[in-house]
């Protein structure tokens, strides 16, 4: 097949990779017909670019469309599941199991500290591979440009960890009933968590704005691409891992099985998200082959 | 809006179902042939939305043929909706050219 002026062939980036594979062929066909030989012009990059946002923004509503009303089908049934869980579970049910035998308890902690410590390597392989590209990127005098947000960041976490000291000291001196009629204790531990948040949220940030900055070979983008995806679909499972050990060793029921559906879905959407991360990897290391 | 979204008579995806009811073409020569029956010059960019969208309604297809230049047809529910709007727009043309007294022939 004859290959397109790579002039024109770079037009077609304007639109979405589905639409590229179904039309892109023949659309680079038109434009070469419509060109006859001659440069693309201003007009008709102006005209093809519109066109392609256009299909772009076309293609998000669609998709946005169909995911709300997934969502909206499953959330129905997930609510009717957990609806229906708590309330037809009978309570003699709870009353007549047993106390969590040992082996539910430490297969349960098994697996939260597995989904952990999977979650951990992938932050650490996160950080590892653009530790280069950062090392770089201060080398070449970037500090100024990121200090501001990350002196932002710390200082929200110093504030943050000053807060929390309140509450815990209060743990330790007080008694459980105490602390549950201590209005102070509420207040600062509600402070406390939201100021971790607000930490939280710079920090991300300043991670977010640093990344902008690094100049990632197209190896690191691509493989940051699938570790973000593995990152996210690893933390909600240990989110859901954890609820569900804390619900085997209090031996409720109910709430175990609904973080049990929860976990499963998270594995689910992980993987989906993670294979769509793959292609969009591979598709940058595509990019890369052929810009060289 | 109608569901074949065919609105006005300069609207691509019309002129592209009129370009199509004598047979099929692919992207050039349905562009050419508007330009000479409609007077309308579409950008590569718009006609390939239209017949995105055409597509995606079922209004046309794809036939066989050489890969780079896929020649497109109307299918019959593009037919229809096609008469349809014609339809209409001659109702509209007839009343105006009436109220304007000018002769329909």
């Amino acid at each position: 097949m004859k290959r397109a002026d790579p002039r024109v062939e770079r037009l077609l980036r304007w639109y979405p990779r589905a639409w590229r594979e179904r039309y892109g062929e023949e659309f680079l066909a038109l434009i070469q017909d419509t060109l006859n030989g001659r440069r693309p012009t201003c007009q008709l990059r102006l005209s093809v670019a519109g066109a392609g946002l256009r299909e772009r923004w076309h293609r998000t509503v669609r998709t946005a469309k169909a995911a709300a009303e997934r969502a909206s089908a499953s959330s129905w049934l997930i609510s009717a599941a957990i609806g229906g869980v708590v309330t037809l579970v009978p309570p003699s049910l709870k009353a007549s199991l047993p106390m969590a035998r040992a082996w539910q308890g430490t297969a349960a902690l098994d697996a939260l500290l597995a989904v952990a410590s999977f979650t951990c390597a992938a932050v650490l392989a996160g950080i590892l591979v653009v530790v280069p590209a950062f090392v770089r990127f201060l080398q070449a005098g970037g500090w100024p440009k990121i200090r501001r947000r990350i002196a932002r960041a710390a200082g929200a976490t110093v504030v943050a960890g000053a807060g929390l000291a309140g509450p815990l000291l209060a743990q330790r001196s007080m008694t459980s009933a105490q602390l549950s009629r201590s209005v102070g204790y509420w207040v600062g531990f509600l402070a406390a968590s939201a100021a971790l948040v607000v930490a939280l949220g710079l920090w991300v940030s300043a991670v977010t704005g640093l990344r902008k900055d690094l100049k990632l070979a197209p190896r690191v983008r691509a493989a940051e691409v699938v570790l973000d995806a593995v990152i996210a679909a690893a933390a909600w499972a240990s989110v859901a891992a954890f609820f569900v050990w804390y619900h085997t060793v209090q031996l409720s029921v109910p709430w175990l099985l609904v973080w049990m559906v929860v976990l499963a879905s998270t594995g689910a959407t992980g993987s989906k998200s993670v294979r769509r991360a793959v292609r969009r990897s591979r598709r940058i290391l595509a990019a890369a082959g052929r810009g060289r | 809006m109608r569901p074949s979204g065919l609105r006005r008579p300069n609207d691509p995806p019309l002129l592209i179902l009129v370009s199509l009811a004598d047979g099929p073409k692919h992207g050039h020569a349905l562009a050419k042939d508007i330009e000479h029956f409609a007077g309308v010059k579409l950008g590569p960019g718009a006609l390939y939305g239209a017949i995105t969208r055409l597509v995606e309604r079922g209004l046309i297809e794809p036939t066989g043929g050489d890969d780079r230049r896929r020649p497109y047809r109307i299918t019959p529910p593009g037919s229809a909706a096609l008469a349809e709007a014609l339809a209409d727009m001659r109702r509209v043309t007839n009343a105006g050219l009436a109220r304007l007294g000018l002769d329909l022939a």
